[in-house]
């Protein structure tokens, strides 16, 4: 087992393209999702007729962060058209006495939101009985995009690369007779997997490291409970992922064929991850998340940043990793008869 | 070892592969196994070590039946393609077999220095197989499955993409492995090698159509060339298919 490990080291060291694909690839994501998720310091244009809303009210909007700018009545009139024709506003706001407050908006996009956000916390600065606080539990209400879904990124990076890596690297065993000679030597079956998984272990707890240290250290991510416990889940997501990318070796015959099945194996994973809650997907779908090892990597890592977990919080989904991970041992050993009996 | 060959029957995919051959290969010689291509030959060998299950009939290896976990270390096996780690140096592909082995450190290594003299790749030991030739991979290959000095030594198609002088090198070798009482399996399609081997077994469609020592089978021929047994069994099985 442990040559079976060294060698898998020592292979994937000689080859650049897994070693960047392991370190570098996701530090260079996060890099890219902390950009496309973070502040954006983005200040909405709105358009108002000057001379229909109150001053006060005027002066509460140019004290939000908007670029407030005077239209006539009849461009009021016709905010939709006015719009369409000038993409750089983002919102038009008409007050008129028999129709109450209007904004009309270009499109229901995050640009949108933040116009009408900025609006109505202007308008309830001027009336302090509407005015609503937010406090929360965990977190704050500053908290960019990254900083409440950052989390899901580290789940899945640690276990998409891995699996990629691992599932490739068996299936060219497979395809270039490796195998066979490999089970024509006195080895058992369950030495090849656990050799496997302690090989790429190995690297995972290197990308762990990495890509915690970077997000905590050089990307700000906040983590509300001890890192430790977040490079234990990640290790331990990264070691079911190679048990995963070997089952699904079983099932592909090339490495194109392991491309083949990323949206069958990957993407449903994406989408249980936490990017979308599941307790807003209709129909119970969500309970489809318990067959989803990233699920218990994903709540586990949540638990951990953003409530601030210790290990006897999360141990449930630590729990659920290993039986996992165990199945699928159980399931690859099993496949290896294909090859040898015994 | 003797190795017994009872009966075996193999099918892929409702296709019959290999059609209920029995033969015995003794201790101590070298039998090839000949045919065309697609015969059946490659399929025979990895039945017999085990690497698959025959549908019917039986190996063994002496009183073992195979497959058998102890015989694995007594067996070396080279495939057919190279079945080497691309992406590790000559050295690093054999110290890995060699440890599957459980061949200690110093042994190994004087080992390894022998079996890279044999198959004459002592200057490119460092270098990854991806830049390997064809040629030098599968001499490696050889030198893998020979590491651990195997009593029984299964090669499939060892000598294709070789030039001749190290084909007679390697003849040589396998000669001189028997003298120290390995037994040979060896699979070609070259029809001259069977002059180098004690016995041969004819492999046509799947089915044994000859098996005997090399001397008696080319007797059985009117040019002393064992094609014409091969030409003799096609005609026969087309004459079968027009009854």
């Amino acid at each position: 087992m442990i040559h079976l490990a060294k060698r898998v080291i020592r292979q994937t060291l000689n080859d650049k393209r897994s070693i960047m694909m392991i370190l570098v690839a996701p530090l260079l994501i996060l890099t890219l999702v902390y950009f496309l998720l973070g502040d954006s310091n983005y200040v909405p244009t709105v358009g108002v007729n000057k001379d229909t809303v109150p001053d006060s009210l005027v002066t509460a909007l140019e004290e939000q962060d908007l670029t407030i700018k005077d239209l006539t009545a009849k461009e009021v009139q016709d905010a939709k058209g006015y719009l369409n024709d000038h993409q750089e506003f983002d919102a038009i706001l008409n007050l008129s006495q028999d129709s109450g407050t209007t904004i009309i908006l270009y499109e229901p996009s995050t640009k949108g939101t933040k116009a009408a956000n900025e609006i109505q916390t202007a308008m309830a600065s001027l009336n302090p009985a509407a005015k609503v606080n937010m406090n929360f539990v965990h977190g704050s209400q500053d908290q960019s995009t990254f900083d409440s879904l950052g989390y899901v990124f580290l789940a899945l990076f640690s276990f998409f690369l891995v699996f990629i890596i691992s599932g490739m690297a068996l299936v060219r065993e497979r395809s270039g007779g490796t195998l066979e000679r490999l089970l024509m030597t006195p080895i058992k079956r369950g030495e090849v997997i656990l050799g496997y998984t302690a090989g790429y272990s190995v690297f995972a707890v290197v990308q762990a490291i990495f890509i915690v240290l970077y997000s905590v250290f050089v990307l700000q991510l906040s983590s509300a409970g001890n890192i430790g416990w977040v490079l234990l889940t990640m290790v331990l997501l990264a070691v079911t992922a190679v048990s995963f990318g070997a089952a699904i070796s079983i099932f592909a015959s090339s490495e194109l064929q392991v491309v083949q099945m990323i949206p069958f194996t990957i993407i449903p994973q994406v989408f249980f991850s936490g990017l979308i809650p599941l307790d807003l997907i209709p129909y119970h779908l969500g309970n489809l998340s318990y067959i989803m090892p990233i699920y218990y990597g994903a709540e586990a890592i949540k638990g951990i940043m953003v409530y601030g977990d210790g290990f006897f919080d999360i141990w449930g989904y630590l729990l659920g990793l290993a039986a996992y991970a165990f199945l699928l041992y159980m399931i690859n050993t099993q496949a290896l008869k294909k090859f040898r009996q015994i | 070892m003797d190795i017994r060959v009872l009966n075996v029957s193999k099918s892929f995919d409702q296709k019959q592969v290999i059609r209920d051959i029995t033969f015995t290969i003794p201790n101590g010689e070298i039998c090839c196994l000949l045919g065309p291509s697609g015969s059946g030959k490659t399929t025979l060998i990895r039945l017999m070590i085990g690497a698959i299950a025959a549908d019917q009939g039986t190996v063994h290896f002496d009183e073992i039946k195979i497959p058998d976990i102890s015989m694995l270390k007594k067996i070396g096996f080279m495939p057919q393609n190279d079945a080497l780690y691309e992406d590790l140096s000559a050295e690093g592909n054999l110290k890995f077999f060699g440890g599957l082995y459980h061949i200690n450190k110093q042994k190994l290594e004087k080992r390894m220095e022998e079996v890279l003299a044999i198959v004459e790749l002592t200057e490119h030991r460092k270098k990854l197989v991806k830049n390997f030739s064809g040629g030098m991979k599968k001499r490696l290959s050889l030198a893998a499955a020979i590491l651990h000095s195997p009593e029984i030594l299964f090669l499939d198609e060892p000598t294709v993409g070789i030039d001749p002088l190290l084909r007679r090198k390697i003849w040589d070798q396998f000669h001189e492995f028997k003298h120290s009482g390995t037994t040979i399996i060896v699979s070609t399609h070259v029809m001259d090698e069977v002059t180098e081997c004690d016995k041969a077994a004819l492999i046509y469609n799947g089915s044994l159509i000859e098996y005997g020592t090399v001397p008696n089978l080319l007797n059985k021929t009117q040019n002393g060339r064992v094609e014409e047994l091969f030409l003799n069994a096609s005609r026969e099985s087309k004459g079968g298919a027009v009854q």
